[in-house]
């Protein structure tokens, strides 16, 4: 066999370069070599035997992609790419969170530090965290609407029911993959979430000790600390991605195996012409399909981090601590539905038949909606049924808030409202140089303030929509209702059963430190029936230093 | 398919000048947020020191409006002042040079609050020493401590010292009533021994109710009233044998700092109230304090 340098000797340096960079070109893709890849870009036929087929046959990356798509299916419906975007996240996913593992330990001594360490110390460390944090969302978002589009084109049915089945384990796996990310900063918002929702499995119908070890098989003692954090952190990087990764693959082989659906309206009612591709009706991967999907990873990558630079700012709270409960514990948005059907009926019915059934109906549904056809005029009820079921879905996501149903008492709402220890408010945005020294009402208008001012308008709104009357301000009320209760007379509006008749409320801001203010909400409240009693006396007590910046971190 | 290829790319160099923007701003922003944090770390050890350190420390760490923890009522004050030049000012502060630490300010501070003061009133802090608080949050007090620090009082003039004289004689009259004020309210004896009226009654240091007797036997060659003066001045000159936990621990838990924060008369109108007369025998010359 002839060597390079026999090569160079025979063709000149430039020629043997060239066949030499052409061969492992050839080598690398496993058939395709520059002249190839060239026509395969300008858009030429391709030569006999075709070498765009070779990597497919031949090569490791893409022996599990089809080498043609019907080109029905190529357009943006039906797959609208979602299932490719949610393949395309789940990468994403793993290569942003192999950049945060570099810097973080999961022990609740240093955990949180060291998200604190990517945030002020690590270049680049703040855009990573919110690349991670929103394409975890992102990701939730894209595989629900995937499932909603394999919903609506009827594609789970016959043959691809299993295609569904494994659909929804990786359903279920992202989203408790997203939650177990949830615990590892190990600030409050995480800490306290993950705790309320572990507990559930305490409730566990049976006997006592199955409840109990399930609990303490996932925190790894009686409270969420060393062992449970360890857990979950393993879960979140290897257990879960590991098992997210084998039923991708068993998924999307099934998709392949089965070809494509077509549009619904594209084939006959009952007929399966996902596999058979007639051979005008091809696009081929190479180079139609592949060029399409770097176009779409470029644009996705472009979303995410524009999105991630100016929408979107993962939040971290201060340091988990047992010992002090925040007002109100949320679940992430994507589970905020369970918290609302937590609060409608019992923990146990909820957790222990209502969910499970629930998703085990959603696993078996391809096989128990058996008819023949996929389009959408012959599927009206199942349609409405899907539209409804996203309706409900909503309305307990709204149920999970704390809106719904967990309000303290109002003087309290209203200062949380206003001072969150957590989190963004009105009053927590005006700027330091703002909080002038004084004492202010409710809707107070602070001259060449208006930062203040519109904090203090922000006052009055929560105060309206808590109170019976507000003295001094002539806004329209919302109307009062007067309860008759056993333990006295209730007050209620629109907004809540819980009302304040009456009520005194200020904010007084004066100096702390050289360069720190202190706050102090202070509210008041009569008793109407007995002047003699506080019905309400509270107050809260916030603190504000120059460099904080809450107004823009 | 042209089309396409040119999207892709326009996007990827888009992709590239964004991240290539923000990273020229990384520095800047790496540092707006340490300092936002340590901001916040500030506000935090704002809200533990009221929570926990202002019934001994003051409410402005000025060791001035203490109060019961648990009934909230005013009380004297135990701890020393921490809002003070002499604690917090310059690099190596007064208190720094006189407690002869040798490592920075911070970890003065810091380990002081993680592990408290042995044998005195201040409690131990830190998890790892047994206390209420994580590490972090002992860190939020510390920086909350530290940020007292300002031009403003570093600028106040240190208090003169008081020329305390060897002998209880040369002390001017004394007044028990206010002696009375001032050990129950403006120094803060009562915090720790107690009642005067009711043996006891008292928590950290001996009860005082019978003083007059036994601080006569204390130290050979002393009267009463010198022990009394020189216990207050000095209290590690000699130490007390019962403390209501045991024997009393050297060195004494008893802050020693009165000789900066009385005036003559104060100590005058201390030692009347303890004693039960303004008529102050003296039979030696006291240890004055360095
Ligand atoms: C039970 C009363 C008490 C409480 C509560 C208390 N301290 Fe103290 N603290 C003291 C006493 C007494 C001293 C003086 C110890 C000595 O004599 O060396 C002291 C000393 C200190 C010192 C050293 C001052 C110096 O000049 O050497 C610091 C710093 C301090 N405390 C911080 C705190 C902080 C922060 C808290 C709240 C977490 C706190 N203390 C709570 C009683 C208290
Ligand atoms: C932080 C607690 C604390 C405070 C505040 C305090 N002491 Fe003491 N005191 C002690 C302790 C502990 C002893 C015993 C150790 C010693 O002898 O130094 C003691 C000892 C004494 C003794 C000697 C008692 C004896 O039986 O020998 C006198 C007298 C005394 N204190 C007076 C005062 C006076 C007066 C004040 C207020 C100006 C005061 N103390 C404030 C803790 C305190
Ligand atoms: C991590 C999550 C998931 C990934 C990565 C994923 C990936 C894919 C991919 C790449 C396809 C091929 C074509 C397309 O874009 O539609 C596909 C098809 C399909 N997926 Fe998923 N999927 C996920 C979750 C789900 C879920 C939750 C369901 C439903 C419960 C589901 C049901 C289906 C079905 C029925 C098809 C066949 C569609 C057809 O042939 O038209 N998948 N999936």
């Amino acid at each position: 066999m002839a060597t390079f340098f026999d090569q160079v000797s025979e063709m000149g340096l430039k020629q043997a370069t060239i066949a030499k960079v052409d061969e492992s070109v050839e080598r690398l893709t496993a058939g395709m070599n520059l002249n190839d890849i060239r026509a395969a870009l300008r858009g030429d036929e391709p030569r006999r035997p075709n070498p765009r087929l070779r990597p497919h046959a031949d090569g490791f990356w893409l022996h599990i992609r089809p080498s043609f798509y019907h080109t029905e299916v190529t357009q943006i419906y039906p797959s609208f790419r979602l299932g490719w975007l949610s393949t395309f996240m789940f990468v994403w996913e793993t290569v942003t969170g192999i950049f945060l593992m570099i810097f973080y330990t999961p022990s609740p001594e240093v955990a949180y530090q060291d998200i604190w360490n990517i945030l002020g110390n690590v270049p680049l460390g703040q855009l990573m965290r919110n690349l991670h944090r929103f394409g975890a969302e992102v990701m939730v978002v894209v595989v629900a609407l995937h499932m909603l589009r394999t919903f609506i084109t009827g594609s789970y049915k016959h043959p691809r029911q299993f295609t569904w089945f494994t659909g929804m384990i990786l359903l279920v796996l992202t989203l408790v993959l997203s939650f177990s990310g949830y615990l590892l900063p190990w600030d409050q918002l995480a800490y306290w979430a993950v705790t309320v929702a572990v507990s559930a499995a305490e409730a566990m119908p049976g006997p006592e000790v199955l409840g109990t070890n399930v609990n303490l098989l996932l925190r790894g003692a009686p409270t969420i600390g060393a062992g449970g954090l360890l857990r979950f952190y393993l879960l979140h990087v290897l257990a879960l991605p590991l098992l997210l990764a084998i039923f991708f693959f068993v998924h999307y082989y099934k998709v392949v195996i089965h070809g494509h659906s077509l549009p619904p309206g594209r084939e006959a009612i009952g007929e399966d012409s996902g596999k058979r591709v007639p051979r005008d009706e091809r696009t081929y991967f190479i180079p139609d399909i592949l060029t399409s999907e770097l176009m779409w990873t470029a644009l996705a990558t472009l979303f995410l981090i524009a999105g991630s630079i100016w929408f979107y700012n993962a939040p971290l709270e201060r340091q988990a601590n047992p010992l002090v409960t925040p007002l109100h514990v949320v679940a992430p948005w994507y589970l905020a539905w369970s918290q609302g059907w937590l609060k409608l009926a019992d923990k146990v019915f909820i957790a222990f038949v209502f969910i499970p059934g629930l998703a085990t109906a959603f696993f078996v549904m391809p096989y128990l909606e058996v008819g023949k056809s996929r389009r959408y005029a012959s599927r009206r009820v199942g349609i409405t049924v899907s539209m409804l079921f996203i309706a409900f879905m909503w309305m307990s996501n709204w149920m999970g808030s704390p809106e719904y149903r967990v309000q303290s008492s109002p003087d309290q709402e209203v200062s949380q409202e206003l001072m969150p220890q957590e989190g963004h408010s009105a009053l927590k945005e005006v700027p330091y140089e703002a909080l002038e020294p004084g004492v202010y009402r409710p809707g107070d208008v602070v001259p060449e303030n208006p930062h203040l001012t519109a904090a203090l308008a922000e006052f009055e709104h929560a105060m309206m929509q808590r109170s019976c009357t507000l003295p001094g301000t002539d806004a329209p009320w919302p109307e009062c209702r007067v309860e008759e209760t056993p333990t006295g007379v209730r007050y209620g509006n629109n907004f809540t059963d819980d009302a304040m008749p009456n009520p005194d409320a200020w904010l007084t801001i004066d100096n702390k430190q050289h360069n720190m203010r202190q706050l102090i909400l202070t509210f008041e409240v009569l008793d109407p029936d007995n002047p003699d009693r506080l019905l309400y006396d509270y107050s809260l007590t916030g603190y504000r230093h120059e460099l904080s910046n809450y107004e823009e971190q | 398919m042209q089309v396409k290829i040119i999207i892709g790319t326009i996007a990827f160099m888009l992709t590239m000048i964004v991240i290539g923007f923000i990273s020229l701003l990384e520095p800047a922003r790496m540092e707006a947020f340490t300092e936002a944090y340590t901001g916040r770390s500030i506000e935090n050890g704002a809200e533990l020191f009221a929570n926990n350190c202002a019934t001994c420390h003051g409410i402005e760490g000025r060791a001035e409006e203490c109060f019961d923890p648990s009934s909230g009522e005013p009380t004297g004050c135990i701890g020393l002042p921490l809002n003070n030049a002499q604690l917090v000012c310059g690099t190596r502060s007064a208190r720094m040079e006189q407690l002869e630490w040798a490592g920075t300010k911070q970890d003065f501070i810091q380990s002081t609050i993680a592990s408290g003061r042995v044998g005195t009133a201040m409690p131990t802090w830190g998890e790892e020493f047994g206390g209420p608080l994580q590490p972090n949050q002992v860190l939020d007090l510390t920086l909350f401590v530290l940020n007292w620090e300002s031009e403003e009082l570093c600028a106040e003039p240190t208090p003169e010292p008081v020329g305390w004289p060897a002998t209880v004689a040369e002390l001017p009259e004394g007044n028990p009533d206010n002696g009375q004020d001032h050990y129950a309210v403006t120094f803060g004896c009562q915090g720790c021994h107690g009642q005067v009226v009711e043996e006891g009654s008292n928590t950290i240091g001996p009860w005082l109710g019978n003083i007059a007797e036994e601080g006569a036997e204390r130290v050979e060659g002393y009267t009463a009233a010198d022990y009394v003066y020189e216990s207050i001045l000095n209290p590690n000159a000699h130490i007390a044998p019962d403390c209501p936990n045991g024997p009393c621990t050297e060195p004494s838990a008893m802050p020693g700092n009165f000789a900066q924060q009385m005036t003559l008369q104060d100590m005058a109108d201390v030692i009347a109230y303890l004693l039960g007369t303004n008529e102050f025998e003296s039979s030696a010359e006291i240890q004055l304090p360095e």
